[in-house]
């Protein structure tokens, strides 16, 4: 039968042994850590950005790296999702963006501040983070683009930015709001363009936002919905 | 009660139960949050509300191990704590730190590091109300007229959870080594040495209530854990998966994670077979139901549930989901708030002579409402995580659509949410009811010149039930 003194042993052994192993894998992570992270590229912006993120309790919403809560959602490949023109104009009025959405801190950042943010969220996509975010196995598989399908390579820079990150043309874009291919048919000029400069006075309640869009800048996604070019 | 220096156990009882009725309140406020009813947004969004609840979570907990601790440490060593004044001067300052904490959240002052978000300066007060702490009872052990193993896994539980507290506060470039480090403090805590005092908790409350011989007890009280060690060192692996570190952090932390589960259910096996050994029927019944109960629910919590989603193959879809929330709420309230309610359970009578915790309608109720509304949560919790990781995690979806798409889980939740709270306003009620502690709270009985904690002038209103 165990003795005391034996189960005491093995406590004592069995945590004296993984211990050491444990320190010895820290000190490991620590010899691979500048080739893993890119630590020659963590700057003192990206650093800045890490203080502006811990400072104003990011992940008291957002996931990063996985890590944080489970009310906004996952940031580490936020860059190559909606591009950094898309987030600063969202940080500037989070609530614009998703009207009658669920809610995020406007935290009047100066452009400065929300340039470190996005050095610092560039830096983190950059880890090897081991296959983290995984792509989602079953995403739907775009289908065949029909024939008259507008081609997102034609489309104007702000359009590139801004409307993909909701809209698909060509099969190509997020699925938030609907495909656009066929905007042609359903608006006039006028039509469209009063609904792009101000959604919420067309329809309220909708989730399309009024996006920060110069009049050239609206004008040519117009005239690229409508094929006009 | 045999020494009257325990009697600060009740002020930290006392402080642990208000802190987890505050805790409730934001927990409501993040369901109802998440069901699209963010009224409070402007006031206290969302990530203030978190805060405040995790927070909330690790100091009640805190407090009734420290409550806990000065209760059992005078009766292990068979003397008087040393300087019982000072017990009482570590009490004000963690509710004058927890208070500064909690206001600073809604004004913006926190370093958002999970659970560990207490800006810091106060950290540093942190710490030194630990050290004063740890003085306390390791002085008292070693003074102390006899040292048992209960007291001493006790003891370095809590002296390497004071320790542990410490690389945390570590200010890194890199934020692989922040997040790193923090998980020194989170994960060595709850699946380490916060386990080795619920080991030592236990131990003490099964020798009370089973009567089964002690050196029986202690010996499994080692094997326990010793098994928590083994897994639960390398376990902190399955936090390293994703964060930058090497990628053998998924083969180590994957298997030993897997092994964590064994020494719940060592706990829990240990539990039921001392309470089965055990010949003499204690009269306080209650008591030894909250053990078992937090014996058995730490392993479906915390064991069970952990293990069903480290694996790093299934932890690559639900790491950062709802998933974690299911997990975490019963880990926590198994392992940990129940062990602290054991804790009052068996203690309160002790302390205030009155025997409602034995043998109550109300505690009964207290007990089954809490734990089975804890159970119907994790359900919510569980449909709602498990619906994000297949629609957004595995098909793509948007993720404020699926948020959208899994609000009416988070009514389920809601709901089972207020079974719990019912339960834990019914214990209260009783804890409420055995009124302070025999003689009150004083400084006097002990000879010790006036001053103190007396002068808040707390006396028992009936001392005698």
């Amino acid at each position: 039968m165990l003795s005391k003194s034996a189960a005491r042993a093995f406590f004592l052994g069995g945590t004296v042994l993984t211990g050491l192993v444990f320190i010895g894998m820290t000190v490991d992570t620590h010899r691979q850590a500048p080739a893993r992270t890119n630590t020659a590229a963590l700057t003192d912006e990206v650093k800045a950005g890490h203080v502006i993120w811990t400072e104003n309790n990011c992940m008291g919403c957002h996931t990063l790296l996985g890590e944080g809560a489970y009310y906004a959602p996952e940031l580490t490949k936020v860059i190559s999702r909606r591009g950094k023109p898309w987030i600063r104009a969202f940080i500037k009025d989070p609530e614009a963006m998703f009207p009658g959405r669920r809610k995020m801190v406007k935290y009047d950042f100066t452009d400065e501040q929300i340039e470190h943010l996005l050095t610092f969220f560039e830096w983190i996509e950059g880890i090897d983070t081991n296959g983290f975010p995984a792509d989602p196995p079953y995403k739907p598989v775009d289908g065949p683009v029909a024939a008259g399908s507008l081609a997102l390579a034609d489309a104007p820079e702000k359009f590139k930015a801004l409307c993909v990150a909701c809209h698909k043309v060509g099969g190509k874009g997020g699925i938030v709001g609907p495909a656009l291919d066929d905007v042609r048919a359903r608006y006039d000029r006028p039509a469209l363009d009063r609904w792009i400069q101000d959604p919420q006075a067309v329809k309220p309640g909708t989730a399309m936002p009024k996006l920060p869009l110069s009049d050239p800048e609206r004008a040519a996604i117009v005239d690229y919905l409508l094929g006009a070019q | 009660m045999k020494f009257q220096s325990q009697k600060v156990a009740w002020l930290f009882f006392a402080t642990s139960l208000v802190l987890l009725a505050l805790q409730l309140v934001y927990g409501f406020i993040m369901g109802f949050a998440h069901m699209g009813y963010d009224g409070l947004h402007e006031w206290i969004p969302f990530n203030t509300a978190r805060a405040v609840h995790t927070n909330l979570l690790v100091v009640w907990i805190l407090s009734g191990f420290m409550g806990a601790a000065y209760y059992i440490i005078p009766e292990e060593t068979d003397r008087e704590l040393i300087a019982p004044k000072l017990a009482y001067v570590q009490w004000a300052a963690l509710v004058i730190v927890g208070v500064i904490a909690i206001v600073g959240f809604h004004f913006n002052w926190w370093e958002g590091r999970k659970f560990l978000e207490i800006p810091r300066p106060l950290d540093f007060l942190v710490v030194v109300d630990v050290l004063l702490f740890i003085f306390l009872i390791g002085g008292t052990i070693w003074k102390g007229k006899r040292r048992t193993t209960t007291s001493l896994v006790l003891y370095f539980g809590l002296l390497m959870a004071a320790l542990l507290y410490l690389p945390g506060m570590i200010d890194f470039r890199s934020h692989l080594f922040d997040s790193y480090y923090r998980w020194w403090v989170v994960h060595l805590w709850v699946e380490g040495v916060w386990e080795l005092i619920m080991g030592g908790l236990v131990a003490f409350l099964l020798i009370k209530l089973t009567g089964v011989d002690r050196e029986i007890i202690e010996k499994w009280l080692y094997v326990v854990v010793g098994f928590t060690f083994l897994s639960g060192i390398l376990g902190t692996g399955h936090h390293y998966y994703y964060i930058g570190a090497p990628k053998y952090w998924l083969m180590v932390g994957g298997i030993f994670s897997a092994l964590e589960p064994l020494a719940f259910l060592g706990m829990a096996m240990y539990g039921i077979a001392m309470a089965r050994k055990g010949g003499r029927k204690h009269s306080n019944r209650l008591a030894l139901v909250w053990t078992l109960g937090t014996c058995i629910m730490s392993f479906v919590g915390a064991g069970f549930l952990g293990f069903a989603h480290t694996l790093p193959q299934v932890n690559l879809y639900t790491h950062g989901t709802l998933v974690t929330a299911m997990h975490g709420h019963m880990a926590f309230w198994g392992a940990y708030g129940m062990l602290v309610f054991a804790c009052m359970a068996y203690m309160l009578p002790e302390l205030t002579g009155r025997p409602l915790f034995k043998h109550s309608k109300i505690s009964e109720w207290a007990f089954w409402t809490s734990t089975i509304g804890m159970i119907a949560m994790t359900g919510a919790f569980a449909v709602a995580g498990v619906a994000q990781v297949y629609l957004e995690r595995m098909s793509g979806m948007d993720f404020l659509d699926v948020q959208e798409a899994i609000e009416v889980h988070f009514f389920g939740l809601v709901l089972a949410a207020s079974l719990f709270s019912l339960g834990i306003i019914l214990f209260v009620v009783d804890f409420w009811r055995s009124g302070l502690p025999l003689g009150g709270i004083t400084l006097k009985a002990e000879g010790l010149p006036a001053g103190g904690a007396s002068d808040v002038g707390l006396e028992a209103p009936e001392a005698v039930g």
